[in-house]
C-alpha cells in the first residue's frame, strides 16, 4: 500500500469491498442453485451458450424427424396391411382360376359361380386399392383426387416419376437428409391396368379376363390367365415386401433418433445444468467464509483508542 | 538582554499555536466520516527576534516563541490523479458491461422460448405442413408460428432501438450535468484564486473542488491539472472544459433514433457547444455510452438485420417456386413493412406454397423450406453464431470490468490512507496539545510569580 498509512476509512473501503466480492460470489451460487441452470446468460459462457443453442436445435430436430418417422410409418402400415389381404384374395383367385381348368366336367353353371366369385374379389381387389390414410388414397401418388382407381380399375391418380416433377413420391424426412418415401402408386402395387389385351398382366384386368373366359369355358385361354395372375401376384408379394423393407428402414430411423435425443437431452444437461453436489458445497464455503469475514470485520473496527484514554 | 516581559509573550504565542492545534484536530475528527475531507495539519514555527541587528535592538539569539506558518492539507496530488484516471476507466467499463447486460436480456438466450427456439418451432411446422400437405390446420399453425417468428425478430430489433434511445436521453442528462459540475469548477476556482492572493487558507473549498473533479474524470474520464495561483484546469480528451475561471461547455448532437445513426447520415456526436464541427473523445459513462449507440447496438442490430434478411430470402426464394393448395404460385411469404419490421404476407392458410407442381399434393417445396433450419448458411446457424459473438463481446466487458473495479478500490484506500482521518492520530495529537497548552499555562505562571517575587517582594528590606 503506498505511503502505508492506515485510517478508519481506508480500512473501512478495503473491509466493504471484501464484503461486497464475497456476498456478490454467495448472489451468483444462491442463483445458479435456485435456477438449477450455470449457464443463464450468454457471457456466463459463450462457447457453452452456442453448443447449447444447437443442441437445443438438435433436440426439435430429431423430435421432428421422431413425428415424421411415426407419421411414415402410419402409411406403409396401411400399405403392408392393404397389400397382405390384397394378397390373400389373389390367393383364392388363382385356386377358384385352377378350380375352373382342372374340372372338365364343370357345368356352365358351376363355372358361372366361379366366375361371380371371380368378379367379387376383383372389386374387393379395386376397393382395397383406394384405401385412405389421412384422407389421401395410398395407392395414388400426390393425386388430390380422393380416389386411386375408378369402379372399373382403371387408375386415376398420379404414378411416381422421378424424371417428373409434377408426378413426386411422398417422403418423409426421418434423418439429416434421409428421405424414405413412404407410399406405393397403384402400377407399382397392381400392374399396369391400362392394358386390355389378352396378355396384360395388370391383376384387374387379368382377373376380368378370368371372369370372362370361365363364362366362355375357353381353357386354353383360362391356362394363358393363370400365367397373367401368377405374374401379377409376384409383383403384388415384390411390393409387399418393399414395403417391409422400406418399414423397417423408418423403424430403424426412428430407433436412432430417439436415442440420438436421449444423448443430446443429456450433453445439454452436462452443459446448461449445475453439478448439485459441487454447487451446495460452494455455496457452504462461500457462506463460511462470510460469516468470518463478517466477525471479522465486527473485531477490527470495534478498538480505537479512546477505548484506552481516561 | 531581552525584556523582563518577553517570556510572557512567548508563553502566550504557545498558547495561541497550541489552541489552534486542538481547533484543527478538533475539524479533524468533526469531518472523519465526510466524504472527500481530506485532513489537515498545523505547521508551527518557531520564532526568533529581529535578524538585522541595530545600535539598540540587538537580539540575544533567545527565539520569541511560537507561530501557526501554516494549516496543511495532507493530499497527494500524484495519487489524486491516478484516482481520476482509474475511476474514469472503472465507470467507462461498468457501464459497457451494464451495456451489454441489457442486450443480453433483450435476446433471452439459451432458452426454450426466445427466438432460436421460435425458429425451431416454425421449421417443425413446415415439416408437418410437409407431411399432410391435404389438410389445412397445420398451414394455419405454420402461419401463426412463423407470425411469432416475425414479432419476436421485430421485438428484438424494437428492444436494441429503446435502449439506443435511452442512452440518447441519458446523453443529454450527463452533458447538462458535465456543463454544471464544470461551472461550479470555475466558480470554486474563482474563489480560491482570490482567497490564496490574500494569504487565506480554504482548504474545504479545495476539498468540494476535487471531489466535484472526480464526478467529471467518472462522467468524461476528465483528467486535471492544478495550477501555480491554486487554480484547476479541467480537460476531456485533450481539450480544456475548465481553464481558471473559464468554462467551455459541451453539447450532443446527431442522430436521435436508431433509425438515423444506421442511416448514417448525421450519428451522434460529442462536441463543443462553441464549435458544432468537432468531436470529442471522452471516456467514462459518456464515453461508454457513446460507444454503445456508435459501436454495440449498431453492430448487433446490423446483424439481426442480416439474420432477418437471410430468413426472409431463403424462405422466399423457395416459396416462390412453390404451387399453393388453390394453384397460386410465385408469392412471397414473408416481406418487410415501410417500417422496416417482418411481417408474414400470406395470410390465407390455402395460398402457402407446398407442392413443386400445380394441382398435386406433392411436399417437395415444404420439405426444402423445413431443411433450412438445418442450413450450414441458414438463418439458425447465422443467430447463433451472433449470439455466441455477443456473449465474448459480453463476457470480456464484464470480466475487464472487475479487473478494473479492484485497481480502482486500492487506489481508494490509498487514497483514503493519505489524506482520511485516522482517529488514534488524531487523540494522540489532542492530548499532544492539551498537555503543550498546558505547559504553556505553567510557563505563564511561573514567570508570572518571577516578577510577583520582583514586584511585589523586592526592596522591603527593613520594613
Amino acid at each position: 500500500m503506498i505511503g502505508g498509512r492506515v485510517t478508519e476509512g481506508s480500512i473501512h473501503t478495503r473491509v466493504l469491498a471484501n464484503l461486497q466480492r464475497n456476498i456478490a460470489k454467495g448472489a451468483k451460487i444462491q442463483d445458479q442453485l435456485s435456477s438449477g441452470k450455470q449457464l443463464n446468460r450468454p457471457s456466463d459462457s459463450p462457447a457453452g451458450t452456442v453448443s447449447a443453442l444447437q443442441l437445443r436445435g438438435e433436440t426439435r430436430t430429431s423430435l421432428q424427424y421422431t413425428r415424421n418417422a411415426d407419421d411414415g410409418l402410419g402409411w406403409l402400415g396401411t400399405l403392408e396391411q392393404t397389400l397382405g389381404s390384397s394378397s390373400t384374395l389373389v390367393n383364392r383367385a388363382r385356386d377358384l382360376t385352377v378350380q375352373g381348368l382342372n374340372s372338365t366336367t364343370n357345368g356352365a353353371q358351376a363355372n358361372e359361380a366361379l366366375a361371380t366369385e371371380i368378379d367379387q374379389i376383383r372389386e374387393s381387389l379395386v376397393s382395397y386399392a383406394n384405401t385412405r390414410y389421412l384422407d389421401r388414397p395410398v395407392f395414388g401418388g400426390n393425386t388430390t383426387e380422393p380416389v386411386a382407381y375408378d369402379k372399373d380399375g382403371g387408375f386415376t391418380g398420379n404414378a411416381y416419376d422421378p424424371a417428373d416433377a409434377s408426378r413426386t413420391s411422398v417422403s418423409r424426412t426421418v434423418g439429416s437428409n434421409v428421405k424414405v418415401r413412404v407410399d406405393m402408386t397403384g402400377p407399382e402395387a397392381f400392374g399396369d391396368n391400362t392394358d386390355v389385351s389378352a396378355d396384360t398382366t395388370g391383376l384387374f384386368r387379368v382377373l376380368e379376363n378370368v371372369s370372362a373366359h370361365l363364362r366362355s369355358g375357353d381353357n386354353a385361354a383360362l391356362q394363358h390367365d393363370l400365367t397373367s395372375l401368377d405374374k401379377a401376384g409376384n409383383k403384388l408379394k415384390s411390393a409387399i415386401s418393399e414395403i417391409g423393407s422400406r418399414y423397417n428402414r423408418i423403424t430403424q430411423m426412428k430407433e436412432s433418433a430417439q436415442d440420438r435425443l436421449l444423448s443430446v437431452t443429456s450433453q445439454l444437461s452436462d452443459i446448461e445444468d449445475i453439478d448439485l453436489p459441487k454447487t451446495i458445497m460452494d455455496m457452504q464455503l462461500q457462506q463460511t467464509s462470510y460469516q468470518a469475514a463478517l466477525a471479522a470485520t465486527a473485531k477490527v473496527i470495534q478498538p480505537s483508542l479512546i477505548d484506552f484514554l481516561r | 538582554m531581552g525584556s523582563s516581559f518577553g517570556g510572557i509573550n512567548t508563553a502566550l504565542t504557545s498558547l495561541y499555536a497550541q489552541r489552534r492545534g486542538l481547533d484543527v484536530t478538533g475539524q479533524n475528527i468533526a469531518n472523519a466520516n465526510t466524504e472527500g475531507y481530506t485532513r489537515q495539519r498545523v505547521q508551527m514555527q518557531s520564532q526568533v527576534g529581529s535578524l538585522s541587528p541595530a545600535m539598540y535592538a540587538k537580539t540575544d539569539g533567545l527565539g520569541t516563541g511560537v507561530a501557526v506558518s501554516d494549516v496543511q492539507r495532507l493530499r497527494d496530488e500524484y495519487l489524486e490523479n491516478r484516482g481520476r484516471t482509474e475511476h474514469g476507466a472503472s465507470s467507462y467499463l461498468a457501464a459497457q458491461s451494464a451495456s451489454y447486460t441489457a442486450i443480453e436480456d433483450a435476446f433471452a438466450e439459451p432458452s426454450d422460448t426466445a427466438l432460436a427456439a421460435q425458429l425451431r418451432d416454425m421449421w417443425g411446422g413446415w415439416n408437418d405442413v410437409s407431411n399432410n400437405p391435404q389438410l389445412s390446420a397445420p398451414r394455419s399453425a405454420l402461419i401463426q408460428q412463423s407470425a411469432t417468428v416475425a414479432d419476436q425478430l421485430n421485438a428484438a430489433q424494437d428492444s436494441l432501438s429503446r435502449q439506443w434511445s435511452q442512452d440518447r436521453t441519458q446523453m443529454s442528462a450527463y452533458v447538462d450535468d458535465v456543463n454544471v459540475t464544470a461551472g461550479s469548477i470555475a466558480q470554486l476556482n474563482d474563489s480560491i484564486i482570490m482567497a490564496n492572493a490574500s494569504g487565506l487558507t480554504v482548504n474545504e473549498l479545495e476539498d468540494r473542488r476535487d471531489l466535484l473533479a472526480m464526478k467529471l474524470a467518472e462522467l468524461t474520464g476528465a483528467t486535471a491539472a492544478k495550477r501555480e495561483n491554486g487554480g484547476m484546469d479541467v480537460f476531456i480528451g485533450g481539450s480544456t472544459l475548465v481553464t481558471g475561471t473559464t468554462v467551455r461547455e459541451i453539447d450532443v448532437t446527431g442522430a436521435k433514433r436508431l433509425q438515423d445513426q444506421l442511416s448514417g447520415a448525421d450519428p451522434v456526436r460529442l462536441v463543443w457547444k462553441d464549435e458544432p464541427s468537432s468531436t470529442i473523445q471522452a471516456g467514462g459513462k459518456m464515453g461508454a455510452s457513446m460507444d454503445t449507440m456508435t459501436t454495440i447496438i449498431p453492430g448487433l442490430s446490423g446483424d439481426l438485420t442480416s439474420v432477418t434478411d437471410n430468413l426472409i430470402n431463403s424462405v422466399n426464394a423457395k416459396h416462390r417456386d412453390g404451387f399453393s393448395v388453390d394453384g397460386s404460385t410465385g408469392l412471397d411469404f414473408f416481406g418487410r413493412n415501410p417500417d422496416g419490421s417482418v411481417t408474414v404476407l400470406i395470410k390465407d392458410p390455402d395460398k402457402v406454397a407446398v407442392a413443386g407442381a400445380s394441382g398435386t399434393l406433392d411436399n417437395s417445396v415444404a420439405d426444402a423450406i423445413a431443411d433450412i433450419g438445418d442450413a450450414a448458411d441458414g438463418p439458425d446457424r447465422e443467430y447463433q453464431s451472433m449470439i455466441g459473438r455477443l456473449g465474448v463481446s459480453s463476457q470480456g466487458s464484464t470480466r475487464r470490468a472487475e479487473i478494473q473495479a479492484v485497481v480502482t478500490e486500492q487506489i481508494d484506500a490509498a487514497r483514503e490512507g493519505e489524506s482520511g482521518v485516522n482517529l488514534d492520530e488524531e487523540m494522540t495529537n489532542l492530548l499532544t496539545y492539551q498537555r503543550g497548552y498546558e505547559a504553556a499555562s505553567r510557563v505563564l505562571t511561573t514567570i508570572d510569580s518571577m516578577l510577583d517575587q520582583l514586584i511585589n517582594r523586592t526592596g522591603l528590606v527593613g520594613r
